[in-house]
């Protein structure tokens, strides 16, 4: 009877799995470092929701242990980052199209899930050589030489401290038969560091194709940035000792002229006690 | 005046040693000191989480007893100083009660904001490090010299009475004796020395109204420098001065019917003294209630929305019971009882002013906490009890025990030394019966 109770118990404790959604990016970045991006999600309750802690394998071209590039977990954003090694450069190299599979462990809550990522490789190109226009050109890898694309969007864009300001309204370019665009830097006054610099940045999001692609260039087109600070200066809140002259001037004589009088009394309180001692006849 | 007379006036005036009832009344404050310290022993020991002040009630009742200390400290201003310099004498008999509770009030105010301070062996920290911009400095140089000022005040008044104490040594113990000796021995009651504590007297009673109203106008702005719904008033100085001097006014009124009836000193306190004073409790009240009136009104008028949660909370939600209590007790009703002749007899002025002094205790805690409780973003992913406030027993034990401490150095006080100034009270006599 326990035993069934007890069986019965075990049975309803095992949670039936979900499904989980496994997506895989390929980044490539100023055309020197190439990684991957595995993102895990699942849906409970109608919503979806990342995963973290999911154990990815990354592979190039197939999902065999002589093809494995390496391994990560996702974090709290339910992202898993692989930078694609340099033990991997003989395979990268064979080939200008590769496909990168990632491939999650199994869990108690998931079952082992695959995702794919096939790329032509391609690479940004970008000049200021004119004014303050950009010139950014899309190339890809045919067989053993790079030629322009055409019809690739693109966005130019300048980097901030919160993301990436567009630098002018044109959300975004198509390159032409040269596999070039040419956009004007509209952004007048925009402080740039101690030398004035800004960097661009021309990117290709989610190609399906190429993937992402980005590539930056420090240009000197902002404004200089000058340090300014009232840490030194007297302010209601500044820190101790630098408070303002007529805060200070006001309370201390306040202080001087009450406790001088307290010490002037004290001095009457002295002389009434000599007098005690010593009273005139 | 005769010498059978002045030597009744001073015999009846000399301190009287503690009777059966007496006796009650210390061993009942004694222990309601030793619950506090042994709560408080408590609270050093395992730290401010014995209290129920968490993340947003960081100041609940101590600083509420705080305040209240503070306020009723006025009183020493208002009786001895406000009342001397505008040369009203009736006044005499009660300047040393209402000196005495502003100086055990001043010494239990500084007590109870060390006693609110998680770690009060940082306390050092604040002279070291310190801010000159920031009113909690201007509260810790400005209580500690209106101490110094009340108890000069206290002191040089005293200085004629303990010579006549010395001269009364088989009225005394050897202990006690001691003690007049080293304070008073030197007061020979010569030409000179009269005048220069007269002059004394004078330049402290002059000093100490500025410095009064320092006091609480600096504790106001520990909370009106402050940019929270309830606080952020460029009303709050006035209206704690009015409230202070309320307050302490019905603690006097209070003592005087307490030392009256157990000293049996209805000669010197009389019927005319709790008239006079009825009537000043009554202009206080009227004058307390218009600034709260003021402090609501205007904000209710407003009605910004953080404004409305907390005037909502203290005018029909969950602080409603304690805010009609406390604005009934404080205001309305001894208002209702004072302003009639019979009301400012004795009994009816002493219940009045009883009323005042507990409801200008829940008032204080009104303006600290409520406000802690209504900030301008909402309380999120927070225990329950964050977003309440009831104190623990260690806290009312300390609070109590607090009140008890400040009742206790009235009381020894009021044993040791005259509480109705001898000398003076002779002398006014004497002026009196030459005019």
């Amino acid at each position: 009877m326990f035993a069934i109770l007890f069986s019965s118990v075990d049975v309803f404790s095992q949670e039936a799995k979900n499904d989980l959604l496994l997506n895989l990016s390929y980044f490539n970045n100023n055309n020197s470092y190439v990684y991957l991006k595995a993102t895990a999600k699942t849906k409970i309750d109608g919503k979806f929701q990342l995963v973290k802690d999911v154990s990815v394998s990354f592979y190039i071209n197939k999902d065999s242990a002589g093809n494995l590039l390496g391994k990560a977990t996702t974090n709290d954003k339910g992202e898993a980052y692989l930078l694609v090694p340099a033990s991997a450069k003989d395979a990268w190299n064979k080939s200008a199209k590769h496909g990168f599979v990632a491939v999650s462990t199994a869990t108690k809550q998931f079952d082992e899930t695959k995702a794919n990522a096939d790329i032509t490789k391609a690479k940004l190109q970008i000049d200021t050589a004119e004014g303050r226009t950009v010139k950014v050109k899309v190339i890809e890898l045919k067989d053993t030489a790079w030629v322009p694309v055409k019809g690739v969007e693109l966005k130019v864009a300048v980097k901030r401290m919160d993301g990436d300001l567009n630098i002018s309204e044109t959300q975004s370019y198509t390159t032409d038969s040269t596999g070039a665009i040419s956009a004007e830097f509209k952004r007048d006054s925009l402080p740039g560091d101690i030398n004035s610099s800004l960097i661009l940045v021309a990117k290709v999001e989610d190609n399906d194709q190429y993937g992402n692609l980005s590539v930056e260039k420090t240009v000197p087109w902002g404004s200089k940035f000058k340090y300014e600070t009232n840490f030194y200066n007297r302010t209601l809140f500044a820190r101790r000792g630098q408070s303002p002259m007529w805060l200070e001037l006001m309370a201390y004589s306040i202080i001087l002229a009450v406790w001088g009088v307290l010490i002037y009394l004290i001095i009457q309180l002295y002389k009434i006690k000599k007098i005690g001692r010593n009273p005139l006849p | 005046m005769e010498n059978s007379a002045k030597q009744k006036v001073i015999e009846e005036l000399l301190p009287q040693k503690f009777g059966k009832q007496g006796k009650i009344w210390v061993g009942i404050l004694l222990t309601l000191c030793i619950i506090g310290l042994i709560a408080y022993i408590r609270q050093l020991s395992k730290g401010l989480v014995v209290t129920a002040m968490r993340d947003y009630v960081s100041w609940g009742i101590y600083i509420s007893n705080f305040v209240f200390f503070v306020a009723i400290s006025l009183v020493g201003s208002l009786i001895t100083a406000v009342l001397r310099l505008t040369d009203v004498h009736w006044s005499t008999p009660l300047t040393r009660i209402a000196e005495i509770i502003a100086v055990s009030a001043i010494t239990f105010a500084s007590i109870i904001i060390i006693v609110d301070m998680g770690r009060p062996d940082r306390f050092y920290n604040l002279f070291i490090h310190g801010r000159l911009q920031s009113p909690i400095v201007w509260d810790v140089i400005v209580i500690t010299t209106y101490f110094f000022i009340s108890l000069l005040l206290l002191y040089f008044p005293l200085l004629p009475d303990l010579q006549i104490m010395l001269r009364y040594k088989e009225k005394t113990n050897k202990w006690l004796y001691k003690l007049y000796h080293y304070l008073g021995s030197f007061w020979k009651n010569t030409a000179g020395q009269i005048k220069m504590s007269e002059r004394a007297i004078n330049i402290l009673s002059v000093t100490i109204i500025p410095v009064a109203f320092s006091i609480h106008t600096v504790t106001s702005w520990l909370f009106a420098t402050t940019y929270r719904p309830g606080w952020d008033s460029t009303n709050f100085g006035a209206y704690f001065i009015s409230g202070a001097f309320l307050v302490g006014a019905g603690g006097v009124v209070v003592a005087m019917y307490v030392f009256r009836t157990h000293y049996k000193l209805e000669k010197y306190i009389t019927d005319g003294h709790f008239d006079k004073m009825g009537k000043i409790l009554v202009m206080l009240a009227l004058l307390y209630l218009y600034f709260n009136v003021n402090e609501y009104l205007i904000p209710a008028f407003k009605m910004k929305k953080p404004e409305e949660e907390h005037l909502r909370g203290l005018f029909t939600g969950e602080f409603a019971p304690i805010f009609w209590f406390a604005v009934s007790m404080a205001m309305f009703f001894p208002i209702l009882i004072l302003l009639f002749k019979k009301g400012r007899k004795p009994l009816p002025a002493f219940i009045a002013g009883l009323m005042v002094v507990i409801g200008s205790w829940f008032k204080r805690y009104l303006i600290v906490t409520p406000t802690l409780l209504h900030p301008f973003l909402p309380m999120q992913d927070v225990p329950d009890s964050y977003r309440h406030y009831f104190p623990t027993w260690e806290e009312w034990a300390i609070a109590v025990g607090s009140l008890a401490g400040a009742l206790l150095i009235i009381t020894f006080f009021a044993r040791i030394f005259p509480i109705i100034p001898i000398q003076e009270t002779i002398t006014e006599t004497e002026q009196h019966e030459k005019a």
